[in-house]
């Protein structure tokens, strides 16, 4: 029997190129058919989508109290994707009443327990929808579910029910979360896992402290990061045992905790990360004492003003000019150390800020009481720059050039 | 000479049916690449990640060089952008209209001094200034060296973010377009280094307050055929490239990038004539060398709206320094070519832009001259060459209806019924006559190069206020 090539090659270019004509004018065709059709289709579909969405929406208030009956759409695939739509919808704006009204009905109705089967005997996408639809309801009933499909071979799918369990903002979803994490490691980008652990922690970030002192590297560094993130003054000590980590993730991770932390002895353990030899602890830490308004974190600012990264001088700076009634006296200070770069980084802050005035006139207050401090301050300030040393170069210096930050590390 | 006419015809039909194949393979990845990436969507709620506190900063840089028909409407555009860590750099590239005037009149401008470090080489800075009405806006006025390149490098001295996103100044962003650029990078931060996003024509659109309010095709004739182009380069060509990890361009129009890494690789190349898909390759370059792994990513959801050539004039102009840049870079990075180390890219995404883009007019051009040559010697197969034509014609206008298919089943901006009609009907005119005129465009931009006329011709533009109805 003759082998197709073989047919293909005696019949020649020319035969070949007709039949390719022909499937191409029919491709065409068909394609052009296609959008068509589908136009006309959709727009049918939406119009009577529309029409029955507007429909429900009208009596909404005797569907949820169950005045309608539930099989009088629950039975209909196209009206129940609608009313299930409505309610999901409807969870993301919902204050806590209008939230447990809605869940109440999603259980009367069964249209949780149907996600929950969903979520667990289907596959791919249409478990993902499952997850996704179940992390929306923020039910607890449906954590147990989002967990497993936390174990999915998929990559999406696990994703989808990671946020699943970020949605539902609970310390049961966090269990569920470490354990995983620790059974497999990071098998979901590491921003996901801290996002989710971030939304299930706030209520009980104790919970975090047996993982960060015992899981691995990797993973320490990231939950260190969500640590950061969250309110912790029921852990205040253990942070500030963590800011003498060995890891610098972990100390700038503390030093951001830090911040939310109170102003107790964090002040003091800021202060020493201010002196870190790695820059972003140091800039880490600057940014937390400029969120703290208490006297004590002013001295460390200023010296952080002279730091030898650029960032952390910045970040200073604006910590500084956020003391709004000390404007006169910091400024002194910050002239007083005699560093160009730093009062270069406070002009653009203050600058930034739009303080300038402020300040201006706080200074002429002073001289005009007979401060000859205060005058000379003034001239610096008209002046932009120190007076004896060489003048700072307005748009160029020797920097050092900028080591990459972490993504999660970069300033913010 | 028959002997060699035979040939080069043949030739000319192998070329034609290998590129045909490639189109054809790209559009099926494609197509099911945006379906999966549509419902990958459903699971990535874009308001979840606009409440995390842990979505990185992004600076919007865009360079302006005589903008003051678009600027007030762009800036207001980017400054309304859905992104809570966002900072705006506007770089006025030594405009000699009222661009400057414009925005110090709009946003309350004042000089300020901000934190500068000329880290990658730029022509001086005249001056900074930051709003008063919006402190995210910071505006450099530079002098111009005629390089877009060398601007956006001076945007880069200034950025304090981790994320770079450089956009035209006479583009409008959706609102979304950051957060929908910035899905690849949250979902793998550590590899993700690059990612694009779509560029769609504004032309024939109403803009209200710096936002998009109606999508409608543009009126002329040839403005709709770039359309078509437009959504077969972005929706087609970029989406299949970028999912084998072989993206060699980045739209200049719109892009992301990491900062450390313009950076390490010293900005852009303020020389380069196609200063953007030189970024690509020098990024491409500098990671395989360390043999860093990385992804360069294209989503085809984040959309910025441009503004393209609406004379013939200009749109030769425009696509002769396209064919310019174009060799210039990859004459730049010959060495890269069968090169073990650079993998993929040197195997088969560069070859691909030799053969496919850079030899295209020449190999087109010449077929056409050959065959009118056999023709006139009495040599020419009329039915073969009758047959091979209409083949060429029918299936490049399928890829073109496949786009526009893609647009359809996916994003479906167009929602009349004229436009989507339109839109079909230029499919068939854009592979004859429009597609010979843009090859002896492309052999313009070659010859060019090849004298050395490298200058940057002026483009004819509307201005996105011309297109304001709110």
């Amino acid at each position: 029997m003759e082998s197709t090539f073989r047919r293909l090659w005696t019949l020649g270019p020319a035969a070949f190129v007709v039949k390719v004509i022909i499937a191409a004018i029919v491709a065409d065709a068909l394609l052009l058919g296609f959008i068509l059709l589908r136009r006309m289709y959709r727009r049918r579909y939406f119009a009577r989508r529309d029409r029955r969405v507007f429909e429900f929406r009208q009596k909404w208030e005797q569907l949820l109290s169950g005045d309608i009956p539930y099989d009088a759409w629950r039975l209909d695939n196209f009206d129940r994707q609608i009313v299930e739509d409505i309610v999901l919808d409807a969870f993301e704006a919902a204050n806590p009443v209008e939230s447990a009204r809605l869940l109440g009905f999603m259980r009367k109705t069964g249209l949780i327990e149907k996600r929950i089967f969903e979520a667990r005997h289907y596959r791919g996408w249409q478990r993902m929808a499952a997850l996704v639809a179940l992390g929306r309801t923020r039910a607890p009933e449906g954590i147990s579910a989002l967990a497993e499909g936390l174990r999915d071979k998929h990559q999406e799918t696990r994703h989808a029910a990671l946020r699943g369990l970020a949605r539902t903002a609970s310390p049961e979803a966090a269990g569920e979360i470490l354990t995983w994490v620790g059974e497999r490691g990071l098998q979901a980008p590491a921003l996901l896992i801290q996002n989710a652990l971030i939304n299930c922690c706030r209520e009980a970030p104790r919970m975090l402290l047996p993982y960060l002192e015992h899981a691995d590297r990797e993973v320490r560094e990231m939950l260190a990061r969500v640590l950061g993130e969250i309110p912790v003054n029921s852990i205040e000590n253990a942070l500030i045992a963590l800011a003498e980590d060995d890891l610098p993730e972990m100390r700038a991770a503390a030093a951001r905790a830090l911040s939310n932390a109170g102003h107790g002895q964090a002040v003091e353990a800021l202060a020493e990360l201010a002196k870190d030899p790695v820059w972003f602890v140091r800039l880490r830490a600057v940014v937390a004492l400029g969120k703290i308004y208490d006297a004590r974190a002013i001295r460390p600012l200023l010296q952080a003003l002279t730091d030898s990264n650029r960032l952390v001088r910045m970040r200073a700076a604006e910590g500084l000019v956020d003391r709004k009634s000390e404007l006169a006296s910091i400024f002194a200070e910050a002239v007083a150390a005699q560093d160009r770069y730093g009062l270069y980084a406070y002009f653009a802050a203050l600058e930034n800020a739009g303080l300038r005035k402020q300040l201006e006139a706080q200074l002429q207050e002073q001289a005009a009481g007979g401060d000859s401090n205060a005058a000379n301050l003034l001239a610096t300030l008209a002046a932009g720059e120190l007076k004896a040393p060489p003048p700072a170069p307005l748009l160029s210096g020797p920097e050092q050039p900028l080591a990459p930050a972490p993504a999660a590390m970069a300033p913010k | 000479m028959i002997h060699f006419l035979d040939v080069a015809n043949h030739t000319l039909f192998v070329y034609y049916f290998v590129c045909n194949l490639f189109y054809l393979t790209t559009l099926l990845i494609a197509l099911k690449t945006s379906a999966a990436h549509q419902k990958r969507l459903k699971s990535f709620r874009l308001e979840w990640f606009k409440e995390s506190p842990l979505v990185p900063p992004i600076t919007v840089l865009a360079p302006a060089h005589n903008e003051e028909r678009s600027i007030r409407v762009s800036v207001r555009n980017m400054l309304a952008l859905d992104y809570a860590e966002l900072e705006v750099i506007v770089i006025n590239d030594g405009s000699v209209d009222s661009t400057l005037e414009q925005m110090i009149d709009e946003f309350k401008l004042e000089a300020v001094r901000a934190v500068y470090v000329p880290q990658v080489a730029c022509a001086p800075v005249k001056a900074l200034y930051r709003s008063a009405a919006d402190p995210r806006l910071l505006v450099i006025d530079k002098e111009s060296v005629g390089s877009k390149a060398d601007a956006v490098n001076a945007g880069l001295n200034a950025a304090t973010s981790p994320y770079v996103c450089v956009v035209d100044a006479d583009s409008i962003l959706e609102p979304d377009a950051l957060l929908r650029i910035m899905v690849p990078v949250l979902n793998d931060p550590a590899q993700v280094i690059g990612v694009g996003g779509i560029v769609r024509v504004v032309n024939g659109s109403e803009i209200a307050n710096g936002r998009l309010s109606r999508v409608r095709l543009p009126r002329k004739g040839f403005e709709v055929i770039q359309v078509v182009e437009y959504l077969r380069a972005f929706l087609i060509g970029r989406e299949a490239w970028a999912q084998a990890n072989m993206l060699t361009i980045i739209s200049g129009a719109f892009g992301l990038f990491r900062t450390d890494l313009v950076r390490a690789v010293h900005g852009f190349r303020a020389e380069a004539i196609g200063e953007d898909f030189d970024l690509v390759a020098r990024l491409h370059r500098y990671l395989l060398d360390r043999e860093i792994p990385y992804r360069i990513q294209f989503v085809p959801d984040p959309v910025c709206w441009t503004e393209v050539p609406s004379d013939l004039k200009s749109l030769g102009r425009q696509r002769a320094r396209w064919q310019k840049g174009l060799i210039d870079v990859l004459l730049k990075n010959r060495d890269m070519l069968f090169r073990r180390r650079y993998g993929r890219i040197g195997w088969i995404a560069l070859p691909y832009m030799w053969v496919f883009e850079l030899f295209a007019p020449v190999i087109e051009i010449g077929g056409i001259f050959t065959i009118v040559l056999a023709a006139c010697l009495g040599v020419l197969n009329e039915k073969f060459c009758i047959e091979f034509l209409i083949y060429g014609y029918v299936f490049a206008t399928m890829i073109s209806i496949g786009s526009v298919l893609q647009e359809e089943v996916t994003y479906k901006r167009y929602n009349e019924w004229q436009d989507v009609l339109r839109l079909v009907s230029y499919c068939f005119f854009e592979h004859f006559p429009y597609r010979q005129l843009h090859m002896i465009w492309r052999l313009q931009g070659l010859w060019q190069f090849a004298r050395g006329d490298l200058a940057w011709k002026p483009l004819k533009r509307q201005g996105l206020e011309s297109a304001q109805s709110g």
